[in-house]
């Protein structure tokens, strides 16, 4: 093999504040090299910096042995480096076809020969055994397809060095297993790949070589088969990770939710309910499985006044809700993780301190005259106490909760809705694109908030998580419950086949 | 038939100011940039229009000029929103206060107070032979002055730009995702400042039209809201050309309509009529309203190295 790419010494500073410190780094011909850290270790910025968005303040770059200076995102594509970004840069409005041939430098008339351009993509298509519709609209096609569009735009543009970042964050596993079968399939082609991930499994999986970064830095290069999970995951976070465990509780204490054969959009098979009737008691995690849009949204969004039933009743506190209102559910003590940080549980451009206590500004703690006027001080004061007891990492509590990463978001929201003192707390998603870090952290505080004896319902697509954390288990398909399981020894096959309506 | 073959005429003529600044406003929307200062480049276009024509006796000169000027006005919304990412509706109505307020001033420094209206000579009509004869259509579309078939060309170059040519799809793409632009070699900030050339250009040609080939004078406040209205057509006309041209069709109609109903003398008054095309616009807008988005970006500002 080959040399393709060397980075040395690449450093970049945002401020005061180092991004990337120092790096090296070396991928060969057809390799699969893997960047492995947790979020905020540096990976994207040392792979924008490789796309030319960014520029190193320290640091060379070779390519085939040759020096490179990378200034602009077209002088890398010229380079031979694609990218395709963990939020997709596609534009919605055009079809697959149009997203795959803007900027395109290689056609010279004035209008778009489409006939040519159109066998050209084709033909590319089928070599790496793509199957892609070109005359869709990029809204109208799934996710996995957006990323194969995103992996073809690179490859049309000449790509030799791909990079991959984050890829299978937003991907189901069976998509996942179709990117997988394409990275090898590009290999194969001699193409390099640079795969950003913090999955543990699939970054196992997939590698030939894996570089780990922390803070900034690169801690170690190593080929796969040197290191297991566990001791990647140390290498990773900086310390030895316990095995974590959480026990399993059977609780029968009073309940504090009930949903009485409740039906919402009945005959919609992924955007309603079907005459769900499930309790929540105290103290207790009851988990929902089931495979993304079997009504997940949905219960949450009833479990939260957002929408009402159509049919059927809801008890909170033991007593029927008359007057479907978010605001009524949260007097009677019902807390929301929802899916959606950034739509749905923050205020992207407020500040951590207002986010924090956005909920209660109407307290006395915090109001004079009922939200009349804002204690600005007190207001401070807890929001600093917050970011201590959450671990929410920041420069200030001043900062928009926009330029925090996701896991210091969520640890906002939690620290918004678990000091409410709920008795019932709905998180739906609650770790998803977390780091191993966060994600920990944001277990232990439901863990916690059941042991102080609030219901949970922790809606996840995430079967490990489910099992890991759930004293009881139900499963969603197509708005119905499918079954109910123990969370201790759950039958995970019988639960597999349910959560496919078997 | 007077009736109609005059109302339809009044129509493009009522049409056409409307249009040039519409079109301006849409190559800025496709690059994400919502400007809503076009009253005041129309009225900075308008008052330097007709001054140059004044000084110079050529209409072309002050049409050129009028361009010139919008061009230079917009360059400071342009800066600010572009590589100071200032929010666009703050300065859009910053132009909106200081251009006609400059426009004034250069006016009564020029002419002096209390004087006469100065007037100039409004560009000839240029019949196009053979076809002009043709009868109504011909009256109405080839019996113009050469602005308005410009108006025409414009609109249809402007349809076959955005959607059939390479440099059409990736000026769109600007206006949708800046950043998947940027990945892929398109040079972004060129654009932006691209589009606000031409809007101020065309928006200063719209307001120059209204004093050298509509009204042969200048007057205060003689955009009336023009600026607004042509706002309105880019969303009554879903960012695109032939959608544009239409609607401000149809605000000319209405325009041209409340003219010819306060002349005709029913006892109602004027000012009822005046308002046919605000009350046009608004009903337009509120039927149309949020059905179809605009560019996903507009109005967003564009940071190179965000994190």
């Amino acid at each position: 093999m080959s040399e393709l790419l060397r980075i040395e010494h690449i450093s970049k500073r945002f401020g005061d504040f180092y991004a990337n410190r120092n790096i090296d780094l070396t991928v060969e011909r057809g390799e699969i090299h893997t960047l492995l850290g947790e979020n905020g270790a540096g990976k994207s910025t040392l792979m924008n910096i490789l796309a030319g968005l960014y520029q190193p303040t320290e640091g060379k770059i070779f390519l085939e042995g040759k020096e490179v200076h990378i200034e602009s995102p077209s002088q890398a594509v010229s380079l031979g480096i694609g990218m395709v970004h963990q939020h997709f840069m596609l534009v919605d409005a055009m079809t697959v076809f149009e997203n795959i041939i803007l900027g395109d430098r290689r056609s010279k008339g004035i209008f778009i020969d489409r006939a040519a351009r159109r066998k050209e993509i084709e033909e590319l298509a089928a070599r790496y055994g793509f199957q892609i519709q070109l005359d869709r609209q990029i809204t109208e096609i799934s996710v996995g397809e957006q990323q194969r569009v995103e992996i073809l735009k690179a490859l049309y543009r000449g790509a030799q060095l791909l990079i991959l970042d984050e890829p299978t964050a937003a991907l189901t596993d069976i998509e996942v297993e179709g990117l997988f079968r394409v990275v090898n399939r590009l290999k194969e082609e001699g193409k390099s790949i640079i795969f950003i991930s913090h999955k543990m499994r699939e970054v196992l999986h997939i590698s030939d070589r894996i570089t780990i970064l922390r803070g900034g830095e690169a801690v170690a290069t190593i080929n796969r088969d040197e290191m297991d999970g566990q001791q990647l995951a140390s290498l990773m976070i900086g310390r030895e990770l316990s095995e974590s465990h959480y026990e399993k509780r059977n609780t029968a204490e009073k309940t504090v939710a009930v949903l009485d054969h409740v039906s919402y959009h009945k005959n919609s098979k992924h955007n309603g309910l079907a005459d769900v009737d499930m309790k929540i008691h105290a103290g207790e995690i009851v988990g929902i499985a089931g495979v993304d849009g079997n009504g997940q949204t949905q219960l949450a969004q009833m479990l939260t006044g957002v929408i009402w039933p159509e049919e059927g009743h809801i008890q909170l506190k033991n007593s029927n809700v008359g007057v479907f209102d978010p605001l009524q559910f949260i007097q009677n003590g019902t807390a929301h993780v929802p899916e959606d940080r950034n739509l749905q549980g923050l205020v992207s451009d407020m500040s951590i301190a207002d986010n924090i206590v956005l909920k209660r500004t109407e307290s006395e703690e915090f109001s004079k005259g009922h939200g009349l006027f804002l204690k600005k001080k007190a207001i401070s004061a807890y929001a600093s106490e917050m970011a201590g007891k959450y671990d929410i990492r920041c420069r200030s509590i001043y900062q928009d909760v926009r330029s925090l990463s996701g896991g210091n978001q969520q640890k906002v929201i939690l620290a918004r809705e678990l000091e409410s003192n709920p008795d019932l707390l709905v998180a739906a998603h609650p770790t998803r694109g977390l780091d191993i870090g966060a994600t920990r952290f944001v277990r232990d505080q439901m863990c916690a908030a059941r042991d102080r004896g609030v219901g949970v319902v922790l809606i996840s697509a995430d079967f490990d998580e489910i099992l890991e954390m759930s004293d009881r288990i139900l499963v969603l398909f197509e708005g119905r419950i499918m079954g109910e399981y123990s969370g201790k020894n759950p039958p995970i096959k019988e639960i597999s086949m349910a959560m496919t309506g078997k | 038939m007077n009736f109609v073959t005059n109302l339809l005429l009044a129509t493009v003529r009522m049409a056409i100011p409307i249009l040039f600044i519409a079109i301006g406003e849409m190559y800025s929307e496709r690059a994400g940039m919502v400007n809503i200062g076009l009253e005041g480049l129309a009225a900075i276009g308008s008052l330097v229009g007709f001054l140059m024509c004044f000084i110079t006796g050529s209409t072309w000169l002050g049409i050129f000029c009028g361009a010139l000027v919008g061009i230079a006005v917009n360059m400071i919304y342009a800066f600010a929103t572009i590589n100071l990412c200032a929010n666009h509706t703050v300065y859009g109505m910053a132009i909106n206060i200081f251009a006609p307020a400059l426009a004034s001033f250069i006016y009564r420094v020029y002419f002096g107070k209390g004087s006469d209206l100065s007037q100039i000579t409004l560009m000839k009509g240029l019949g196009i032979p053979g076809l002009k004869n043709i009868p109504l259509v011909g009256e109405l579309l080839f019996n113009q002055t050469p602005m308005v078939y410009l108006a025409f060309l414009l609109v249809i170059f402007t349809a076959v730009f955005f959607r059939r040519t390479r440099s059409g799809l990736n000026y769109r793409a600007v206006g949708e995702n800046p950043k998947a632009a940027a990945t892929l070699g398109i040079n972004v900030i060129g654009v932006k400042y691209l589009s606000c050339v031409i809007c101020g250009a065309l928006a200063g040609i719209g307001g120059a039209y209204l004093t050298t080939c509509y009204s042969n004078t200048y007057t205060e406040g003689n955009i009336a809201g023009r600026g607004f209205i042509a706002l309105a057509a880019v969303i009554f006309g879903r960012w695109s050309a032939g959608g544009i041209l239409l609607a401000c069709l149809f605000f000319g109609f209405c325009d041209a309509l409340q003219i010819r109903l306060q002349v005709a003398g029913l006892g109602i008054p004027y000012q009822f009529f005046q308002m046919i095309p605000f009350a046009a616009t608004i009903l337009a807008l509120t039927l149309i309203g949020g059905r179809k988005l605009g560019p996903k970006a507009a109005g967003k500002p564009y940071r190179k190295e965000e994190r």
